[in-house]
């Protein structure tokens, strides 16, 4: 929960807007190999997989029988069959793996253990970077991954993150965590780019004001519904697709969007909070946070998609906090 | 919404008149009723003892020890169940067990016993939890204090090292309580060497916190949790638990944390069972007497229960749905044996009667129970009628009937 008057979150928001700030951010992390681990993430996942370069990575979402979302992550090709996951959910992924692997050659294991992650974000991020690898980092695309060294420490870099900033990701193993951090806080303040420590400016607040959900928002919804069609292939199979194809002919009857309230704080609303619409339920919020950047009290939200169109005027939780539904992207 | 697209979903408790108590009133209702006997139970703690400051410390050291011996094994078995417990909650690798497992861990069991509130702050020094409403807010301070102990013993058992030991990094502060007058309960814990503090004993932890709390304004907090709200409880990252899941949680736990732990203590507190058991009986008694002494209670059970006008003030009947209503309401299975004008009998296995968290099994329930029953079955009805259990091989037989006690209580 974040409120306006903190100082604090405020001034850690503002610094990976402005300039950088870096965290400890460790998503799970599932290594994927075989002769068939390519063949069976472009089957298990909605984006196109297969044919993704050595080096490079995709944002998807995965699905159930039903067409609906399970997890979201990014798959990494690492090169020589290796592909890595990086997800919320790693024992998660590696239980529903393995329930349809069938008729795979394939291995994976959820190695979240053996690496840790810290995060690099803002526009002077790639500066904090450069001064930490004594080498460039502004050729890296967008989910770009390589392998680097800070100091003598092999690490791995990814350019990606999750605050709709330029930034990057850095894994090392576990035993060089705390060298790593080291040499992150020490080129961070050369540019005077803060540790970040209040959890939910850079895994809410950060990420909504720039439209970017988390997969317990999307969880349940079709990719169509939460916005991701972009990442669907209908011209290739996958899990789901046969329930995801009919659900869309169809029409979507669920909208994800956002909502921005109009009282100074969000205390009574929690996740899965009812949304009515002239007192009828309509649907529910699934995240509040405070923006620093746009300074209004924003979230996400699923509703009914014919009855609540942007502009929509709602009513939240059980004080019936007045609210407006909106684009779910502020930024 | 039609009633018909409800139907499959919509559960509830049957009274004896066939009216449907909605699960969530059942839900809400089993939650004070267990509050109702653990406040009982304290005052049997307090006439026992007189000392507030040795009574608390007394119950604050059992319910942290049992609290981190709900956790058993060794080491490699505590890391396992944490290990589980950060896989079904998706607790990031990030959030220190040292410390903040404790907050996620406690916020579950508030919202399932609708202490509903919010986490206000959670961060690596420094969590805040404030809560709107308390079930347990009729117990009394110490409770408050208790419950500090057990959430002490959540955060050492997640630091893991020393299993059951006060190893931890934080100081645990429930600064406001309302079992103590306060509007909410808060609670804070921040890191010892962040904020430069000391360990406290058991009955330091009602200081405030060194950094400012916030204060939820009276038109934004909540009368009830998530749960009872909105039909699940969903924790910070996102995994949910459904109110039937949270139902069957605190029917049992409730149980296990605000009367089997303080009773290990407060049991010693008497010089011999006898004398325990003697004002245990006394304390109930006049409990059970107060709750229908005045008309409009008894009206409004009958109305509740929908009992006819056809069954008098007078009929054992009015006790007997109130008894069944209690049991339906905190999920004990039982059944009729008999219901008319001459009596109830209601049938309930020993089992299901006492051991509510089955590893649990409180003989309290059956005394306490019996007693309160009696006593307020003489003001329901009227003192022609008695409730007592008689055993029956594995089960017991709670009857209301007339019975003539020339020394009842």
């Amino acid at each position: 929960m974040l409120f306006k008057e903190d100082e604090v979150a405020r001034a850690e928001a503002k610094a990976v807007r402005e300039n950088a700030g870096w965290y400890r951010w460790t998503h799970d992390l599932v290594e994927v190999t075989g002769a068939d681990a390519e063949r069976f993430l472009d089957w298990m996942l909605v984006n196109r997989i297969a044919g993704t370069p050595e080096g490079r990575g995709k944002y998807t979402t995965m699905l159930d029988e039903q067409g609906q979302i399970i997890d979201d992550l990014v798959a990494f090709n690492r090169g020589g069959g290796l592909w890595w996951l990086s997800t919320l959910y790693g024992p998660h992924a590696v239980r529903w793996f393995d329930a349809h692997r069938e008729g795979f050659e394939v291995a994976y294991a959820d190695n979240t253990q053996a690496w840790d992650m810290y995060a690099v974000q803002g526009p002077n991020s790639a500066k904090v970077m450069a001064k930490l690898l004594g080498q460039s980092v502004d050729e890296l695309k967008r989910f770009q991954i390589v392998d680097a060294h800070v100091g003598d420490i092999a690490v791995v870099v990814d350019r990606g993150g999750f605050t709709g900033e330029l930034g990057y990701e850095v894994y090392c193993k576990r035993e060089d965590s705390a060298a790593v951090a080291e040499a992150i806080a020490a080129a961070a303040d050369a540019f005077d780019a803060p540790r970040l420590t209040t959890l939910e400016v850079y895994v809410r607040s950060l990420p909504m004001e720039k439209g970017l959900a988390l997969r317990q928002d999307y969880y349940g919804l079709t990719p169509y519904e939460a916005n991701l069609g972009w990442s669907v292939h209908l011209d290739k199979d996958f899990f789901g697709k046969e329930a995801l194809e009919a659900a869309h002919a169809a029409g979507e009857t669920r909208s994800f969007v956002g909502v921005e309230i109009e009282r100074d704080s969000y205390e009574d609303i929690a996740q899965k909070e009812i949304l009515r619409k002239r007192g009828v339920p309509r649907g529910y919020v699934t995240q509040m946070i405070y923006g620093y950047t746009v300074d209004k009290n924003i979230g996400f939200a699923v509703v009914d998609a014919k009855r609540c169109p942007v502009g929509t005027r709602v009513t939240i939780g059980p004080n019936d906090s007045p609210a407006v539904i909106v684009e779910p992207k502020w930024l | 919404m039609a009633l018909l697209a409800h139907v499959d979903t919509h559960r509830g408790v049957e009274t004896a008149f066939g009216k449907i108590i909605p699960e969530r009133e059942a839900y809400s209702y089993c939650l004070r009723t267990i509050a109702a006997f653990s406040a009982n139970i304290f005052q049997v703690m307090r006439v026992l003892n007189d000392d507030w400051e040795d009574r608390t410390s007394q119950i604050c050291e059992i319910a942290n020890m049992m609290n981190c011996a709900a956790c058993a094994g060794g080491k490699d078995e505590l890391f396992q169940y944490l290990d589980q417990f950060y896989t079904d909650w998706n607790i990031p690798e990030l959030v220190k067990r040292s410390a903040w497992i404790g907050g996620i861990w406690g916020d579950y069991g508030d919202e399932a016993e609708d202490m509903a509130g919010r986490v206000i702050q959670f961060t690596e020094n420094r969590v805040e939890k404030e809560l709107d409403s308390c079930p347990w807010d009729i117990v009394g301070s110490e409770m408050c204090n208790m419950t500090t102990a057990m959430f002490t013993a959540n955060f050492d058992i997640a630091a893991g090292g020393e299993h059951g030991a006060i190893t931890n990094d934080v100081a645990l502060n429930m600064c406001e309580a309302r079992g103590c007058g306060n509007p909410h309960c808060r609670v804070v814990a921040e890191r010892l060497d962040k904020f430069n503090l000391e360990h406290q004993d058991w009955l330091d932890h009602r200081g405030q916190p060194t950094q400012p709390v916030h204060d939820t304004p009276v038109e934004r907090r909540v009368s009830h949790a998530q749960g009872l709200r909105n039909g699940q409880y969903v924790q910070a990252f996102g995994e949910e638990n459904s109110l039937e899941w949270q139902y069957n949680w605190v029917a049992q736990m409730g149980w296990v944390w605000s009367i089997s732990f303080p009773l290990i203590a407060i049991r010693d507190m008497a010089e011999d069972d006898d004398e325990f058991e003697r004002i245990l009986r006394i304390v109930f008694a006049t409990a059970g007497k107060n709750s229908f002494v005045d008309f409009f209670a008894r009206e409004g059970l009958r109305s509740w229960l929908d009992i006819p006008r056809s069954i008098g003030d007078n009929d054992p009947r009015v006790m007997g749905a109130y008894i069944d209503a209690v049991l339906g309401c905190q999920l004990v299975p039982h059944e009729f044996e008999a219901f008319d004008g001459e009596g109830v009998e209601i049938r309930v296995s020993q089992e299901n009667f006492e051991g509510r968290f089955e590893m649990a099994p409180l003989e309290e329930i059956t005394m306490g129970y019996e007693a309160q029953w009696n006593g307020a079955c003489h003001t329901l009805v009227s003192p022609e009628w008695s409730v007592w259990i008689d055993e029956d091989d594995d089960d017991y037989i709670i009857n209301v009937g007339r019975k003539i006690d020339d020394r009842a209580l």
